[in-house]
């Protein structure tokens, strides 16, 4: 007792004169700005740099200084020599990044030994934030944002569906959501294909999907050139015409509807964040986006570049700007952000994301193809978190 | 039997785009043994010149098309004349290197200038359309391919075997230094083919768009397939470009429409087994034969 109040007494007396003086606080971000996954990198500086344009470079005097790593084309070992460089070296206060989870993966031993608080800006696999205590998550993971879809559609007249997936873990981990979601509410499961990553030409598949004659169909490829040639290749082959409801999430990002045409028209998405929604603090996002590049859309990669520069301001704002790692954990954890995809808290005991998940329609506005909200799941934590309370 | 024509005709449209862009890779390296790895990068930069006409300054498909396969060979005939030509002599390492990091340069000034986002299709409505072909509705698009892809072979099959300046090509592709000792300008010959060949894969990647979706990474994500068809088909050979391609077309089509599981496999066992048989490909010319 006697020796916590001792240094609880020194820990005040450190934080109250290191707030004299100006200090400096670096957030390092390792992501791909070059090679085929460059688009993250892309949407998270544009965000970043948005962020300190809206609220300054400095909290309570301090400078928040980002320090970027391009890992390049999604190589893991680059990602974890530069989190070896940013905390040696650089000696970052708080780390993050990571597209991709064999990014994340590579990280978790180095900063749980540094004991670097670090902020997961998208990896979606499950099991991530529990790779390392110092691991807290600000995206999303698959199995989140599919929850809500199975239902969704079997309430939506879709009684029958062909689920097709690209054969990979978070393609494994979307199939089995939307599955399970769809059959508990009576739906039926009429044929499924996992797609090889390699795969360019998706006319044999929509074929097979189209001779099922099934109401719906679910997709799930990484975003990209990928999930184009797939919804392209649903277009051309008339399976909207033959009355079948196309299913996502990621691929209908406003971002890449651009891409499609108006035949995306009516498309089904579901993800925790809707680009166009009328959030005071997603139009405020996106103006100050647009003033720093004008050609940017914001995506679920901007929106957690954001949302984890919010949670380091608070952080630095309350704690200072020396924090061991465990305080940074710890408060971050706990903090309700009032983000611009709607209200967002933390899962203490996993330190992953808690929010509402949207399924959405893809509509014409103003001759603009947007995503309109049509059905809101509020505070969906991940269900894989539930279903497996002891996997590691 | 629907199911057969119909996964004749997805594999044989998917062919075609393969065999435009990957023939003049095949002569190119028939011709002067130089392995070009940069070859879908001139595909890409036509798809990409293609999409900005279509979509910026509003020209018709067709043109557009045209006009990025004339561009696609202007750049391929500097890049002949500037890198290429002191390559020739270097040897098969500083070759695939120096290549691959032209693919590198394409990428990153695409992703630079475009941005990183596959770019949108520029498929016309016209094109973009189901028709009745008797025994079901088939996308008018794939269609096209295959008539483009036919009409492009016989025009190539007539230069190649029908003309003369085709003829001193067969000739300096079987025997190089036998065709320069006899007076032939090899090496213009392969400047020009060198550029036909680039403004085909230029024009491949532009009408091929809807196939094969336009992104800074195409250069190397497709490169495979154009490796495949020049191993398979035989380097140098006209003939055997268009075969693989249309078998690899089909092969793929048919594995992954019967075996989804392992339709990405097997292509790849089928080429492996192939060249295990035949190493020098389907229909090699004689100087390798």
């Amino acid at each position: 007792m006697k020796r916590t109040l001792i240094a609880s007494a020194v820990a005040a007396l450190v934080s109250l004169s290191s707030a004299a003086y100006a200090d400096v606080v670096k957030f390092g971000i390792i992501a791909p700005f070059s090679g085929p996954f460059a688009v993250w990198g892309t949407q998270f500086k544009d965000a970043v740099e948005a962020f300190q344009k809206l609220n300054g470079k400095t909290v309570n005097g301090h400078e928040v200084q980002i320090v970027w790593r391009d890992e390049g084309a999604g190589d893991a070992s680059k990602s974890r020599q530069f989190a070896e460089e940013l905390i040696l070296r650089e000696k970052v206060n708080v780390l993050g990044g990571f597209a991709l989870t064999p990014d994340a993966l590579a990280v978790a031993e180095v900063i749980s030994e540094s004991k670097t608080p670090t902020i997961i800006l998208n990896a979606a696999t499950s099991v991530v934030t529990r790779k390392s205590p110092y691991f807290i998550r600000v995206s999303m993971t698959v199995a989140q944002y599919i929850s809500p879809l199975g239902a969704w559609a079997t309430k939506n007249g879709v009684k029958s569906a062909y689920v097709m997936v690209s054969d990979y873990a978070p393609g494994h981990d979307a199939e089995g959501e939307f599955i399970s979601g769809f059959e508990k509410t009576g739906g039926k499961i009429v044929g499924k294909d996992r797609i090889p990553l390699n795969v360019t030409d998706f006319a044999p598949y929509m074929e097979r999907a189209l001779q099922s004659k099934a109401d719906g169909l679910f997709i799930f490829a990484p975003a990209g050139a990928p999930s184009v040639a797939m919804v392209r290749e649903f277009e051309r082959r008339g399976l909207k015409k033959a009355g079948m409801k196309l299913m996502g999430s990621g691929e209908m990002q406003e971002i890449f509807l651009p891409s499609f045409g108006d035949s995306i028209i009516g498309a089904i998405s579901s993800t925790h964040y809707t680009e166009s929604n009328q959030r005071p603090e997603n139009i405020a996002f996106r103006r100050v986006l647009n003033e720093v590049n004008k050609d940017a859309v914001p995506d679920m990669a901007s929106i957690a570049a954001w949302d984890a520069m919010g949670l380091v301001y608070s952080t630095v704002k309350s704690l200072g700007p020396k924090f061991t790692g465990d305080q940074a954990i710890d408060f971050m954890k706990a903090q309700t952000i009032n983000s611009p995809r709607g209200p967002v808290k933390f899962d203490p005991k996993e330190r992953d994301i808690i929010q509402n998940v949207y399924v959405r329609e893809v509509k014409k506005v103003d001759g603009k193809l947007i995503n309109v909200d049509i059905s809101t799941t509020e505070n969906v934590r991940d269900p894989w978190k539930d279903n497996n309370p002891n996997a590691k | 039997m629907t199911q057969f024509l119909t996964i004749l005709l997805d594999g044989t449209s998917y062919g075609m785009v393969l065999f435009i862009i990957s023939v003049g890779l095949t002569v190119t390296m028939g011709l002067m043994r130089v392995v070009n790895l940069a070859h879908g990068a001139f595909a890409m930069i036509g798809g990409y010149i293609a999409t900005v006409l279509v979509l910026k300054l509003g020209v018709p498909f067709l043109l557009a098309t045209v006009l990025a396969a004339i561009a696609a060979g202007i750049l391929g005939g500097l890049a002949e004349i500037t890198v290429y030509r002191p390559l020739y002599r270097k040897g098969e390492l500083p070759q695939v290197l120096l290549t691959i990091g032209l693919c590198f340069v394409a990428i990153a000034a695409l992703t630079f200038f475009v941005g990183p986002t596959p770019l949108p299709a520029i498929v016309p409505a016209w094109l973009d359309q189901m028709v009745d072909i008797g025994f079901r509705l088939y996308p008018a698009y794939r269609l096209f391919l295959i008539v483009v892809g036919g009409l492009l072979a016989f025009i190539v099959w007539l230069i190649i075997e029908r003309s003369l300046f085709g003829a001193r090509l067969r000739a300096a592709v079987d025997d190089p230094q036998m065709a320069r000792s006899v007076g032939m300008d090899v090496s213009r010959m392969f400047t020009i083919t060198f550029v036909g060949g680039c403004a085909l894969a230029g024009f491949g990647g532009a009408v091929g768009a809807g196939v094969l979706p336009l992104e800074p990474f195409y250069a190397l994500r497709y490169l495979v397939y154009f490796l495949i068809v020049v191993a398979v088909g035989g380097m140098g050979s006209f003939r055997g470009s268009l075969v693989a391609a249309l078998a690899i077309g089909i092969i793929d089509t048919a594995g992954r429409y019967t075996v989804p599981q392992f339709g990405g496999f097997l292509l790849y066992l089928l080429v492996f087994a192939l060249l295990l048989w035949r190493p020098n490909g389907l229909l090699p010319p004689k100087s390798v034969a």
